[in-house]
């Protein structure tokens, strides 16, 4: 079995690679997109350390109880949380850049500066 | 009989009483204009219909229990739920609950309250059948109706307040009814703010009482009314220096030798006298009642003259108990009603608007009844509220009659209402020409007809009674020289009281002759102005009249050449009532003759247990303690009241029929001035715009000047300020680029997450007693403790574990150095240094 450390490795890649496209890329649809590494990162992070956990507790405890009462799919479950909030998160962002560009006729975000001052 | 109903300690029929008019004003207050006028007719009337057969129940039941008990003073009670709770002066906790109870004496008054209410609510129905907000006008009639039963059937001195703001609240809003007129909110305005200082008064004697007798129910002021009067220093009320006070330095000459201080009692007394004569309209705050008749006439009728101006009345009468323990208080109760009957009276004498003459009417006659219970004749005063309510209710509705028949004509408000326009109107409407001359003749003491007797009682009780402490002149209460009422002023009060008798029976027939004898003024009143608005609206057919409309400013679409439709009497809903009011105007004395006429006066006998308080803890006395002396003088004292009668009938049939009104007029133009002074109202109100309100305005400039410059002026520019220079600072780090946003809050994120990382030490220290502190570390997710107690920066043991506590021992004066050192689950480590000081222990010094 593949070891947590190696996800987690990856998933800190991953974000690096998100959040830095978040910060540098001026295409707010890129940016779009790098929230989605950003929280697709996390996702593996919470599946990861769910299965390493599950295989934890496996291999520890011998009662079929208590091994029952360690079959928790937490990490799981929240993944699938995370993933609908996301598309709700894209639904109201493309809302936005369509928005934006009707009104200012491009998608740069450094366009965007209505709020200035 | 009767005992389907509930006992009388649970007695919830009281929820039913001031339930109905409750929904009444809901029903008509939310729904009313959706419901139309033939459903708010129904509710309101249902409503204080059910209210009055609710009462008439109730009031059975009281008799039955009455009779059962032999005549003591019995209560039905309908404890609700408990309020709220206060500590009084003795350290015992006051309840006050809002409870309801109908004794002798609220029982009369609530069948007064619903039985006219019932009656005036009929008149309404077709006097106001006219108006716009008929809905509103029914709703705030039953909200009256409601707080004037929680007045009267609250069991202790709050709940009677929340009444008692009720009634004003609804005075204030059915005088300024129709509000688009600002002289009518004005007239509200008044009425309330003068309202406001009584109450002021009604607090402050609350808060007395709380500190002096412990309790706000009637039981309870009545079982601690002896502490009112204790000689002690502690139970005086010190009036200078103000509340006891010292006054030192510069102010020192305002420090008297002797503290001045009057017994709790007179200090209650007084206070309350300042609250009655509010609601009552007595000197010195009797000013808002003429006013007030700017409100449409059932109003007049029912709020300001037969219930909610009593309440004053009612509430002596029902703390009676504590006013007889003031001498002092009971004789400026009658001076104050003595002389308000007189100074109103002679206002009366020379008032033209028909309305105005019976508020200063009833102003007047509420003097008597101050000045009866003011001697101590508490069921005489309580009679007179009793028969004034049904005759001055009746003077009202068949005023509001005359204006209605007058409107038809005038279709002027004000001269509608001027009996300068009015005549011969007995022609016309028949019926109310006769009620209004059996009101007329009740209220000026017809012998025989009911305000003949409560009067007459007053008038004598006046003469012959006094109140005095029983206990003046034994003990402390000799050494203190207490006041006792001097022995003129009985003969004093009589003689002012017969003097506004003869001046109320001259204006009333003054009134009752300008309006339905001689010949009718009104053919020619107000025809130019229409003749102008006439040729305005010239398209108009002269083909009929809107012969019912109360409203100003409608279109008129009569022929000014014709003399005009005739005035014709009202509808039956109208003089129903006035025919009811006028035969309990002619024979509701029956209930308390005077003159040995029956042998025991069901009145008085009924009220006895309510004031047997009262007369037991004072004496009231008949001249020189010699009741006997004052037997023989009731008849010779009658002829005055009769005197008064005869004499003031007669001048005013001389004056106003004989010879139509030519004494009146020399009168007035020989004497120009008084004339003047007469009309104005003695220029009272002039007075007090020149002395308290101007006092009050220029104090209110005062604070505006100050509020302008200082507050406005500096503070408020400089707050304003400071707020634009940080804006300004704060705006420049706002440059509108999201990528700017997006890595301050990639900062953000990481200050906040190496927050989370690092383990946070701390630690509480609590003294544990034998020279032992203990030390206690704060919590935290996946901590563990390491502690190194003796601070050489080693700690005792090598691993972390899970003490949370440590426990050192500190000599007195020294101070202890501890660390702690806290790993979390990344293996992070930072530790905390704690000073354990210990204080030097305090030397005994002998």
């Amino acid at each position: 079995m593949i070891p947590a450390e190696h996800y987690v490795i990856l998933s800190a890649l991953l974000f690096i690679v998100g959040g830095v496209g978040f910060l540098v890329r001026r295409n707010v649809l890129v940016t779009l997109m790098s929230i989605e590494v950003m929280l697709n990162a996390s996702n593996l992070a919470l599946v990861a350390f769910n299965r390493s956990r599950l295989a934890h507790v496996a291999s520890s405890v011998s009662t079929v109880s208590s091994a029952y009462a360690g079959q928790s799919h937490t990490g799981q479950v929240f993944a699938f949380f995370i993933i609908a909030a996301e598309a709700a998160e894209v639904a109201v962002g493309l809302a936005i850049v369509l928005a934006f560009y009707r009104l200012r006729r491009t998608v740069r975000s450094d366009e965007a500066d209505l709020l200035k001052n | 009989m009767l005992s389907f109903l509930p006992p009388p300690n649970d007695y919830v029929i009281i929820a039913v009483i001031l339930g109905m008019p409750l929904l009444g004003a809901f029903v008509n207050g939310i729904w009313g204009n959706r419901l139309g006028k033939r459903a708010v007719r129904l509710m309101a009337l249902a409503a204080v219909g059910a209210s009055f057969v609710a009462s008439l129940v109730a009031f059975m039941s009281l008799a039955q229990l009455s009779e059962q008990e032999k005549g003591a003073h019995v209560k039905l009670v309908w404890n609700a739920w408990e309020w709220m709770h206060t500590t009084g002066g003795q350290g015992a906790t006051v309840p006050i609950e809002v409870k309801f109870s109908i004794d002798q004496l609220s029982g009369v008054m609530m069948l007064i309250v619903t039985g006219v209410g019932f009656l005036i609510h009929l008149y309404a129905t077709s006097y106001m059948e006219k108006d716009r907000s008929y809905a509103r006008f029914f709703a705030y009639l039953n909200l009256f109706i409601f707080a004037m039963l929680v007045l009267i059937l609250g069991d202790n001195l709050p709940l009677l307040f929340v009444g008692w703001e009720g009634v004003g609240l609804c005075s204030y809003l059915l005088i300024g009814f129709w509000y688009e007129n600002p002289a009518n909110a004005a007239a509200g305005k008044k009425a309330f703010i003068a309202n406001r200082i009584g109450d002021f008064g009604l607090l402050c004697a609350m808060f007395l009482l709380v500190q002096y007798t412990g309790a706000l129910d009637w039981n309870g002021i009545a079982n601690g009314a002896t502490s009112l009067v204790h000689p002690g220093e502690a139970y005086r009320v010190h009036v200078w220096p103000l509340g006891g006070g010292h006054y030192e330095g510069f102010l020192h000459f305002l420090q008297p030798d002797k503290p001045y201080t009057i017994s709790a009692a007179t200090a209650v007394g007084l206070m309350l006298l300042l609250g009655c004569s509010g609601k009552s309209a007595q000197i010195p705050l009797y000013v808002w009642l003429p006013d007030a008749m700017a409100g449409p006439t059932p109003v007049s009728a029912l709020i300001h003259a037969a219930t909610m101006v009593t309440a004053g009345i009612y509430l002596i009468c029902r703390l009676s108990f504590v006013f007889v323990l003031s001498p002092f208080t009971m004789m400026m109760i009658a001076v104050a009603g003595a002389l308000t009957a007189l100074l109103a009276a002679t206002i009366a004498v020379v008032q033209n608007d028909i309305k105005k003459v019976l508020a200063y009417s009833t102003i007047s006659q509420l003097g008597f009844m101050f000045l009866g219970v003011g001697v101590g004749a508490f069921t005489a005063g309580f009679f007179h509220v009793f028969t004034h309510a049904f005759f001055k209710a009746c003077l009202f509705l068949c005023a509001g009659s005359v204006i209605h028949a007058m409107h038809a004509r005038v279709h002027d408000d004000d001269k509608a209402q001027d009996i300068r326009n009015m005549g011969g109107l007995r022609k016309w409407l028949p019926l109310t020409h006769w009620t209004f001359a059996a009101a007329t003749a009740a209220i000026i003491g017809l012998p025989f007809t009911s305000g003949f007797f409560s009067k007459d009682e007053i008038l004598y009780r006046a003469f012959v009674d006094r109140t005095v402490n029983p206990e003046n002149g034994v003990g402390m209460l000799k050494k203190l020289g207490t006041f006792s009422p001097p022995l003129w002023i009985g003969p004093v009060l009589y003689a002012m009281a017969v003097l506004a008798a003869t001046l109320t029976a001259f204006y009333m027939c003054r009134l009752y002759f300008l309006t339905f004898w001689g010949d009718f003024k009104g053919w020619t009143v107000g025809r130019p102005s229409l003749l102008a608005r006439h040729e305005i609206t010239a398209p108009h057919a002269p083909d009929h009249v809107d012969d019912d409309d109360h409203d100003a400013g409608h279109v008129h679409h009569e022929d000014p050449a014709k003399p005009g439709y005739a005035p014709h009497e009202s509808p039956w809903q109208m003089t129903i009532p006035l025919i009811i009011l006028a035969a309990f105007s002619l024979f509701a004395g029956v209930l308390n003759p005077g003159f040995g006429i029956l042998k025991e006066r069901p009145m008085d006998h009924w009220l006895e247990p309510v004031f047997k308080a009262a007369s037991e803890k004072a004496v009231i006395f008949a001249h020189g303690n010699d009741a006997s002396w004052a037997e023989h003088l009731e008849w010779p004292l009658a002829l005055g009241g009769i005197g008064a009668f005869a004499i003031g009938t007669t001048l005013a049939w001389w004056v106003y029929v004989s010879k139509r009104g030519e004494p009146a007029k020399r009168l007035a133009q020989s004497q120009p001035g008084l004339y003047r002074l007469l009309l104005d109202k003695w220029r009272i109100d002039e007075l007090y715009e020149a002395t308290v309100i101007a006092a009050v305005d220029s104090l209110a400039e005062t604070a505006a000047a100050v509020d302008k410059s200082l507050v406005d002026g500096i503070l408020a520019r400089f707050t304003s300020l400071v707020v634009a220079a940080s804006g300004t600072i704060l705006r420049a780090f706002q440059n509108g680029v999201v990528h700017v946003y997006a890595a301050m809050m990639v900062v953000g994120l990481a200050v906040t997450g190496w927050f989370f990382a690092v383990p946070h030490p701390n630690a509480t220290v609590v003294d544990a007693g034998h020279d032992d502190y203990v030390v206690t570390a704060a919590p935290g997710v996946g901590y563990a403790y390491r502690w190194d107690a003796d601070g050489d920066g080693k700690p005792e043991k090598q691993d972390f574990g899970s003490d949370t506590t440590l426990k050192v021992h500190v000599e007195p004066g020294k101070s202890q150095t501890v660390n702690l050192q806290v790993r979390n689950s990344f293996g992070l480590v930072r530790t905390k240094t704690i000073q354990v000081a210990r204080p030097q222990e305090p030397t005994s010094s002998l």
